[in-house]
Order: structure tokens, then C-alpha cells, then sequence
């Protein structure tokens, strides 16, 4: 007989979020992800002035921001027929890497320690409703000095952005043709010596405590897999003279790798609270969510920190609850890398901006693999406004509704593992919080438009 | 850093103004005078960006809100349980006293089914009745952005999910921090105020005064470019950027001598126009944020 386990809200993620799982004999049998919050930003962005296109679509998300004014930018200089200098390449990646910084040092000790360091007894924020917690205690209680620790250096991420980017979250600097402000000498050494510390911290905190729990909660390398489809759109790559820092637009399905093509990507809204006009529909009978499902060759995707070290050759241990975390934590020990590097090629004083004039009439796609997985915006100008714009945000991909029989990719990795006690189902958190989500960023709707699809809609 | 912006005694005391209030409402907590009062963080719907900018406050930083200056109740983003439990902490501090700080807009759409918060008791809480429910019986509310003030860019035309700040949908005073998001210190400096003296100075639309009475404009340190009429043409030059659309004029914030992230830079730092972000009707009202052809139409 199965039961019924039901998580509402999944806390420490971004956005809300509910998990219904069938758990029948200590195994998950069924199960559903599900999004609970819609705003509709493509509606909003109908009608716009697309320049302002970069600061709007930050609001999308307070944690990733900067992902969506990038993918803006690349899609705005698409539709405008604009090529960033090499200077401005680096910069505006410089102030994306700020961010995956942010992100996982928050990610791993906000979100994802509580799972499995007990936190101080005696704030009602940290009260716990589990009784896993198998670290030492002097293990335990560095790891608490950690996640305050961290604080500052999570901080001092969005500060290095700031000095970039104006201010952080939804930062100013992200713009056509690189960022907005031409870098000085003493903006670079201040960069530099933030760096060193996070560097510091990440190389003496970070890495060791994340194998330190992993070594406590080995089973995690062995569930939550899912299907092991993997894929990204790149980043820090190509550049004209250092070539590719990180990784190069690929997939990986059936234990196959190959170049990844744009064209193969389909979204499907069976399961999603929308309507055959598109329209949101809060009482469609069959849907659960309000997450719709983009798939590559009509096959659910994962995107992240573990799709891209795998990708790049960088780590390819397995792909698992654990694995999906620490390849969090080596990534971000990669971005300070990257970072140094377009740090020692920057030339001061370098103008970046000019008057942009808008096309009556433009297409543009921007896809860039940011701190979730892989994020696309594609927009269509006509009569110098914005007629469409549609987004596909790395936590769509990952946290997709099914289509048919077939399970989201979360889905799919919470299908088989194990539930100890089903009065504390710790596992179902763990495995989901692996992905990093962020449910404000995946609710999204395409506009029916006169236009063309730019994405056929399955 | 305050010896930059020296020049003038009621500046300087507007930058400093934050920390002292959170001094001395520490001196009292730790006295004894006063007790740690129960603050709730209620996300309705919006971006979590407001929970982020919390989390980049320094001088008072995060760690100092919830275990020195505050009971730390709830954060959906922050808590260490989930489900059922998690739940239960939010819904039982009714009854007792506490500081509702809302950040998100209240969607009405479908009666509120375009957010739900969790489920208690068996049953969907959607954010508007969350909204109601704790707003109602909170000693303070104050709203935390523009998203819970007013409805800010989840209210955007053509409010697809019939957003509103949380003052519409409760019968009385909200506190209002706008900006997009809020600067951590405005939201630590206004809950200093309240455990010290209770309800801020207002302005007219319910934000406190120390930290919103002065326009952008009136303290811009690009002032002079913009009295001799010597005015930006694209982002990226270091002059006035009125004529690129610059709602500075309008906004009144204190961000020019306050500045943000560890006080390093700002949106007309970053040679970009400030686009009225801490103004109600941001975003529709401030639109066209960049626009090259201010001077060509005037």
C-alpha cells in the first residue's frame, strides 16, 4: 500500500515549491513537482521598449539576476546586429561569475547545509524536523562557524558585482555591448584582493567541508540520478584570443556526447496550469504545475553545476545527489579561476557603449549557461517595442512537469530512492535541493503572437 | 568612508544613521531594557531579491538580526525545517506579538491561486490569505520592496496575476520600504527604530523619512554637469545622465551618499541613469528606463 508524502512549501529554495510522492515500501514509486507561483513576465515585456528588456528581466529572480540580464543582452545584440568587444566580453563575464559565486557559496551553506549539520539549538529559524544528522560534533560545530562564516564572503561576491555592475541584486552594469562603465585600475585591484578571500575560503572551507559531509552521507552518490540526460548552451567560452575557460555548448544522453543544436528545443505545457490559447488556467483538470516542460529531442535535460563540470571533462564521478553538489563547490573554485585569468587580460579605460538605434523590425535569441543550467530569452521586435519575448530558465528544464508518461528531470531523480521514515522524509530535500532551485524563475508563458514562434511549441 | 561625505553634518548624519539606531537598540536588548521582538519574513510573490539584499547587509549584517536584535521567526528561504512544520512556526507565532516584514506582492487572481505559500492543515494557504491572516494581528508591518509595497514589477501592466502590496489587502498602516530591492540598511535601520521608538517619521506615502525624504538629484554628485547643462549621450561617460532618462529627479532615496553593497557604487556610479526603482510606479511610471533620444523629442 502506498503512501501518500506530501512537502509544502520544500523550503530553502528559491520561489515555492510543493513535492507529492507516493512512497510505497520505503521507495518512491510516484511522484510530482510542483511550481506555485506565476507572474507572467513574458505578458509584461509585450509592448516595451527593448533596451529596457535587460533591467526587466532581472526581476524575474532576486538570486540570479545577472543570468537575465546577460541572456537579454546577447539576445538584444542578436536582434541589433551587435558584436561586444573582447574587453567588454570580459567584463560583462567577470560580472556573471560574481554572481555563480553568490549563488554557491549561498547555495551550499543556506540551502543545503541545514539538510545535514545541525544548526545551533535556540532560534526558531534553525529548528529542525529531522533526526539524521550523523557528523561528529566538533565536525559539526566548525561546519556551523562555516555557514556564518560564509556570509561574508557570499557578500563580498555581490560586492566585486557592484563594483561592476552599480549595485547587486539587479545590478546596471550587464548591457549591449559589454557593461556600461569602462574599468580602472583601482576597480581591478579592488576585484582582485575580494577575490583572493572568497579564493581563500572556498580552497580551505568550502571544498573540505562538502567532502566532509559527503563522506558521512556516502549513499547519496548512489540515488538521485535521474535520467543523466545533460546538457548546456556554454560559458566563458570563445573568446577570440584565451579560446574557451569553461565549457563549450554539449550534451550528453544514452553515454553519448555531441554538439548541442538550438533548434532541437521544444516546450510542451500538458501538465501546466495553461490553456490551448496559452492562457494561464489555474483550473486545467490534468495539469499539477505551473512549470511547463522544454525538452531536447522531445527528451527532459538536466543543466548545472554537474552538467558542466561532466561537460568540460572537469569531473565525471557520476551523476547523483552528491555528485550534483560537489560539483557545485568545484565549479565555483573554477569560476575564481576564470575570474583571475580575464582578470590579468583586462586593459583599463576601454569605452564599451554606444547610441544604439532599434530595428523596426528584429529577431534575437540569447542563450547562456548560468548558475542553474542553461537559460535562453528570444524576443521579436516590431515597430521598436517588444512584440514577444520568451524565456527558459535552467530551473524549467530541471524542474519540468512530465509529458505523457515521462517524468520532469527532478522527477525522475526522486523515482526509486529511498524514504528511511516516512514521518521524516529528509530524503525527498536533499535530492531536490541537489538541483538548486528556483521556482521564480520557472513559471513562465509564451505569448501567442502574430509573430513566428521562434520556439515550435509541442 | 563617512570623512568622504564630511562636507555636511545632516549627510553625514543620515549615513551613520543606521548603525547608531542598531547600537543603541542593542544597548537596551542586552540591558535588558527591552526584550528580542518576533520578526516574521513573509515572501509572497516576486523574486526573493529582497531576501537576497538582506543577506548582503553589513553593519548590521544578518547574523547580527536574527540572534542578537531579533526573534527570528520564519523565512521560507532560510528555515531549516519544511512542509508541515515549517508551517506550523509561521501560523502559531499568531497570538503572540510580532514584526511582520512582507517582501512579494499579494496576487488576487483566482482568489490568490497563483501563489500558494505552503499547505496547513490539510489545506493550500495561498499568499493572500497568508497576507491577511498574519498581517491583521502583526504589532508592525512594514513592506520590504516595491513588490509588497504597491505591487512593483509583479504588478507590471498587464498584471497578468492581479498583483497588490500588502496594504491593500489589510486594514492599516504598512510601513513602506520601496526600492528594488530595499538596501539592507533601510530595512535593519527601520526595525532598529521600531524595537527603540515604535513607528518611524513618515512621508506621505508611509516611507520613513531618514532614509527617503531627498531626491537623487537634490544630492548627486553629478549635480554640476547637470547645473551647467553638460549632459551624458550614451551610458558609460561620467557626466549627467538626465538627458539618457535619469529619474533621479523624482526618486527619493538616499543612494548617492549611502550607496550600496558595502557602499562601493551605485547606478549613476556605473554611469547609467537611476531608473526610479524606489518610486511608486516603477516600473510603467519610470519607462523608458534608457532612451537615447530625450534631447531630440524636447
Amino acid at each position: 500500500m502506498a503512501d501518500t508524502i506530501i512537502i509544502n512549501p520544500v523550503t530553502r529554495i528559491n520561489g515555492f515549491m510543493e513535492i507529492a510522492a507516493e512512497v510505497g515500501n520505503n521507495v518512491i514509486t510516484d511522484v510530482r513537482t510542483k511550481g506555485l507561483m506565476f507572474r507572467g513576465f513574458e505578458k509584461m515585456l509585450t509592448g516595451r521598449a527593448p533596451l529596457d528588456a535587460v533591467y526587466f528581466t532581472q526581476r524575474i529572480c532576486g538570486i540570479c539576476s545577472t543570468a537575465h540580464s546577460m541572456a537579454s543582452a546577447l539576445a538584444l545584440e542578436d536582434a541589433l546586429g551587435i558584436v561586444p568587444s573582447e574587453q567588454g566580453r570580459y567584463l560583462r563575464d567577470l560580472l556573471h561569475a560574481c554572481e555563480f559565486l553568490q549563488n554557491h557559496l549561498r547555495h551550499l551553506y543556506q540551502y543545503t547545509l541545514p539538510d545535514y549539520v545541525k544548526l545551533p539549538e535556540g532560534y526558531p529559524l534553525f529548528k529542525t524536523d529531522h533526526n539524521d544528522y550523523r557528523l561528529p560534533e566538533s565536525v559539526n560545530e566548525r561546519m556551523v562557524n562555516d555557514y556564518f562564516e560564509s556570509m561574508e564572503y557570499s557578500r563580498n561576491a555581490h560586492k566585486m558585482l557592484a563594483i561592476l555592475g552599480g549595485k547587486a541584486p539587479h545590478n546596471h552594469g550587464v548591457f549591449i555591448g559589454g557593461i556600461t562603465s569602462p574599468v580602472t585600475a583601482d576597480m581591478i585591484i579592488a576585484i582582485k584582493s575580494i577575490l583572493f578571500g572568497i579564493e581563500k575560503f572556498i580552497t580551505e572551507k568550502m571544498l573540505p567541508d562538502v567532502y566532509e559531509i559527503a563522506a558521512y552521507y556516502s549513499e547519496y552518490y548512489h540515488f538521485g540520478g535521474g535520467y543523466g540526460n545533460l546538457l548546456t548552451y556554454g560559458c566563458f567560452q570563445h573568446y577570440k584570443e584565451l579560446g574557451t575557460l569553461y565549457v563549450d555548448p554539449y550534451i550528453y544522453s544514452n553515454e553519448q556526447y555531441s554538439h548541442f543544436n538550438p533548434d532541437l528545443i521544444t516546450q510542451s505545457d500538458e501538465y501546466a496550469w495553461f490553456n490551448e490559447a496559452n492562457e494561464p488556467d489555474r483550473e486545467k483538470p490534468e495539469a499539477y504545475s505551473w512549470i511547463r516542460a522544454p525538452r531536447y529531442n522531445g527528451v527532459p535535460f538536466e543543466g548545472g553545476p554537474l552538467a558542466r563540470q561532466w561537460l568540460s571533462g572537469e569531473y565525471r564521478h557520476g551523476i547523483s545527489v552528491m555528485d550534483r553538489t560537489i560539483a557545485r563547490v568545484l565549479e565555483a573554485k573554477k569560476i575564481t579561476q576564470i575570474m583571475n585569468t580575464l582578470l590579468e587580460n583586462l586593459i583599463p579605460g576601454v569605452p564599451m557603449q554606444q547610441e544604439y538605434v532599434i530595428p523596426a523590425q528584429a529577431n534575437g535569441k540569447g542563450l547562456i549557461d548560468t548558475t542553474r543550467g542553461a537559460l535562453g530569452h528570444w524576443l521579436t521586435i516590431e515597430d521598436e517595442k517588444i512584440l514577444f519575448y520568451q524565456v527558459i530558465t535552467p530551473s524549467a528544464w530541471n524542474l519540468s512537469t512530465q509529458t505523457g508518461e515521462k517524468k520532469g528531470t527532478a522527477e525522475q531523480a526522486l523515482m526509486g530512492a529511498p524514504v528511511k521514515d516516512e514521518t521524516m522524509p529528509v530524503e525527498i530535500g536533499r535530492i531536490i535541493r541537489s538541483f538548486d532551485p528556483c521556482v521564480s524563475c520557472a513559471t513562465h508563458v509564451i505569448i501567442p503572437g502574430k509573430t513566428n514562434r521562434i520556439i515550435p511549441v509541442v | 568612508m563617512e570623512k568622504k561625505h564630511a562636507f555636511c553634518p545632516f549627510q553625514e548624519l543620515k549615513w551613520k544613521e543606521t548603525r547608531q539606531l542598531v547600537t543603541k537598540a542593542m544597548e537596551e536588548i542586552e540591558s535588558q531594557k527591552r526584550t528580542k521582538p518576533n520578526l516574521v519574513w513573509l515572501e509572497l510573490n516576486g523574486c526573493t531579491g529582497n531576501t537576497i539584499s538582506m543577506l548582503d547587509g553589513q553593519d548590521p549584517d544578518f547574523q547580527y538580526l536574527m540572534t542578537q536584535m531579533t526573534n527570528f521567526i520564519y523565512s521560507n528561504s532560510l528555515i531549516a525545517s519544511q512542509g508541515d512544520q515549517a508551517m506550523d512556526q509561521l501560523f502559531d507565532i499568531i497570538g503572540d506579538e510580532y514584526i511582520l516584514a512582507v517582501e512579494g506582492a499579494v496576487s488576487r487572481k483566482d482568489n490568490g491561486l497563483y501563489h500558494i505559500i505552503g499547505r496547513h492543515e490539510g489545506r493550500e494557504i495561498t499568499g493572500l490569505e497568508a497576507a491577511m491572516r498574519l498581517g491583521e494581528r502583526a504589532a508592525h508591518i512594514i513592506s520590504v520592496g516595491d513588490c509588497a509595497s504597491y505591487g512593483g514589477v509583479s504588478a507590471a501592466r498587464p498584471n497578468p496575476s492581479d498583483c497588490t502590496g500588502i496594504s491593500d489587502v489589510v486594514n492599516r498602516k504598512v510601513i513602506k520600504l520601496t526600492g528594488c530591492p530595499c538596501h539592507p540598511d533601510w530595512l535593519m535601520g527601520t526595525i532598529a527604530y521600531l524595537i527603540l521608538y515604535g513607528e518611524p517619521p513618515l512621508d506621505e506615502v508611509d516611507r520613513p523619512l531618514m532614509f527617503y525624504g531627498i531626491t537623487i538629484h537634490d544630492r548627486c554628485p553629478r549635480r554640476s554637469y547637470y547645473d551647467s547643462g553638460i549632459f551624458a549621450t550614451k551610458l558609460g561617460e561620467e557626466t549627467c545622465m538626465y538627458m539618457l532618462g535619469c529619474r533621479g529627479p523624482v526618486t527619493q532615496t538616499d543612494c548617492p551618499i549611502r550607496k550600496w553593497n558595502g557602499h562601493v557604487n551605485w547606478p549613476i556610479g556605473d554611469d547609467t541613469p537611476c531608473i526610479g526603482c524606489a518610486q511608486f510606479g516603477f516600473p510603467d511610471a519610470m519607462e523608458p528606463f534608457i532612451t537615447y533620444d530625450t534631447m531630440r523629442k524636447e
